[in-house]
């Protein structure tokens, strides 16, 4: 080999050191696609477990966000009315009939609908509050709709989410306002601070603040360089101040509350959460709940950080915003910023181990638990993926999500149920294969023995971060197992 | 020398190429109780950022080259945006059945496309 060679090798080791470092490379995340929309469907497009096999129920809804089923075996379905990317619609109830659906009950435009359950003789529906705060609301089946509670947080990052019915009390989950518990530029990017620019989190108990404060441009002025302080858990451009109490008040962010099925105050159930997205119960009647875990955005910005899995134990504190996936948050330090720094004067108690840890920015939401042996998995959690929003949440490397899996709650193992064929992992519209989009929730049939996704539909990004969601584009799938003859 | 500066180079050009490869979902495994343990390890510790071996925040694993001696040094030293993980953390044994589990990931059989 002669000195030629041996540099072209060396340029050559270079480039594949710079390929594979990290830092040099591009977001690959699932909604970063300029291939135009056009939404098929094909179930043979799906990657199941051998022995299983899928099938499209309905196509043309408008951001479905959950299902759920009355006495009879009916299937019914909501819309969320809103999506990221400031898009505003009514919600609807709907009952899908032969894959027909009919208006059951429509909304004001607050949503997002993010979650709807039955319980004898009425739904439960969690309005996620955009527009004017979180309600739940009560719907019968002739579709009347009563708010149980109102005035819940919903207006920033995160929502009014859930519910699920259990010892008689309706368990729903609320969303922080922020990433990680300061306001910043990022929440105007998401479109809330400017119509909300008094928002902010607010603790389910007393805490004491550390004084952290952080600067960052100042979006709801003119001048470019005028600049903002903000700590945690304060408005915008309000600086913090060492040892400063913030009282505890219910409704809070960030938390898991329950209200009587016959109405009533809501009571604390579970706080420290950073957006508790869905809860289920499990065959041994214990509730579990997933979290959305925080961003690489914002004015403290977290880097590494999994969805969770996590036990719901009254009482409990899960540790956010100084704690992620029970651990201190000095360990989730993007790449070339500084150490993220507690916003809390001491840790309030014991933060709790996860019972899983999803990937890096996979948006796991919905879940439900098998308990048909006919259809197998028993005692398994089923959870369902939305999928990555890069590069307005952080760097991917390849798109995360846009699945859904299963989890072993005794190991924490966590392995893919339901994905698209093809070489690579990836929103249907990426691939351009007639595969699953964004799985938002899942729901077993009354039976067990048929498990339904929830697929919102196409919702892109562009290089700048922007949500683009595609309207009337989502679809509900149903996974049986065939007979064996 | 010059042959091993060429292995070197296509060691390292083999070892930065991350194309992903199909997403298994078998029901069963048969794996070694070594393995077992290596995978609630890698749940714990790898699986957020290598989802089922493959590409997400972090590049992909499972067709991924680099001897395993490689593969030890980046994970108790940390290589780029990867943190390290000391032995306080993953212990030896755990290393080894993490290594062992992502064996068993490598070899899984590619479902039809």
């Amino acid at each position: 080999m002669n000195r030629k060679n041996i540099n072209a090798c060396l340029l050559l080791c270079l480039l594949a050191i710079m390929y594979g470092c990290y830092g040099t490379r591009a977001s690959k995340g699932g909604g970063q696609t300029s291939v135009p929309h056009n939404r098929t469907t094909r179930a043979a497009d799906l990657l199941l477990p051998e022995g299983y096999r899928a099938e499209v129920v309905a196509t043309g809804l408008n951001f479905p966000t959950a299902v759920a089923f009355d006495d009879n075996g009916g299937l019914y379905a909501i819309e969320a009315g809103y999506s990221y990317g400031e898009v505003f619609t009514h919600p609807r109830l709907l009952k899908i009939t032969d894959g027909k659906a009919e208006t059951i009950a429509e909304g004001e435009k607050n949503g997002p609908w993010t979650g709807i359950c039955w319980h004898k003789g009425n739904f439960y529906i969690a309005e996620g509050g955009q527009t004017s705060g979180g309600k739940i609301l009560r719907a019968g089946i002739d579709g009347k709709l009563t708010p149980l509670v109102e005035g819940l947080p919903g207006q920033a990052d995160h929502h009014t989410n859930g519910p699920v019915v259990m010892n008689g009390y309706v368990y729903f989950g609320t969303g922080s306002a922020t990433n990680s518990g300061v306001v910043g530029p990022d929440n105007a990017a998401f479109g809330w601070l400017k119509r909300h620019p008094s928002l902010h989190d607010i603790p389910c108990e007393d805490i004491t603040l550390n004084g952290v404060n952080f600067e960052t441009d100042n979006p709801l002025t003119t001048d470019p360089a005028d600049k903002a302080v903000t700590g945690a858990y304060l408005p915008f451009n309000t600086a913090a101040k060492d040892g400063q109490v913030i009282k505890g008040r219910l409704p809070c962010t960030g938390a898991i509350l329950r209200v009587p099925v016959t109405g009533g105050k809501p009571e604390l159930v579970a706080w420290g959460l950073r957006n508790p997205y869905a809860l289920a119960i499990s065959p041994d009647n214990k509730l579990y709940v997933t979290e959305n875990a925080a961003d690489d955005r914002g004015s403290r910005p977290l880097w590494g950080v999994g969805d969770v899995l996590w036990e719901v134990k009254d009482g409990g504190w899960y540790g956010w915003p100084d704690y992620s996936e029970g651990k201190p948050i000095k360990l989730f330090k993007p790449p070339g910023s500084p150490t993220p720094q507690p916003l809390l004067k001491a840790p309030r108690a014991t933060v709790p181990k996860p019972v899983a840890v999803f990937a890096v920015h996979s948006s796991s939401n919905g879940i439900d638990f098998s308990t048909s042996e006919q259809f197998g998995f028993a005692g398994k959690a089923f959870v369902a993926q939305f999928g990555d929003m890069a590069p307005n949440v952080g760097k991917v490397l390849s798109p995360v999500g846009f699945k859904v899996v299963w989890v072993d709650v005794a190991t924490g193992e966590v392995k893919d149920f339901a994905v698209n064929k093809g070489r690579k992992n990836g929103p249907a519209s990426k691939l351009e294969t007639g595969g699953l989009e964004r799985p938002v929730s899942v729901k077993f049939d009354p039976s067990g023995k048929s498990l339904y996704i929830v697929d919102f539909g196409i919702l892109k990004t562009t290089p700048d971060g922007q949500s683009v969601p595609v309207q009337n584009t989502g679809v509900i799938w149903k996974i049986s197992k065939q007979e064996v003859l | 020398m010059k042959r091993y500066m060429f292995t070197i180079c296509l060691g390292a050009l083999l070892a930065s190429c991350s194309a992903r490869r199909m997403p298994a979902t078998e029901v069963k495994e048969e794996v070694k109780p070594e393995a077992v343990m290596g995978r609630d390890k890698y749940m714990q510790y790898c699986q957020k950022c290598h989802p089922m071996g493959e590409s997400g925040l972090g590049p992909a694993l499972n067709n991924n080259p680099a001897p395993g001696f490689i593969k030890r040094f980046q994970v108790r030293h940390g290589l780029g945006a990867m943190p390290a993980f000391k032995a306080d953390v993953i212990s030896r044994a755990d290393l080894n059945h993490i290594m062992k589990y992502l064996k068993t990931m490598k070899r899984r059989t590619p479902q039809p496309s």
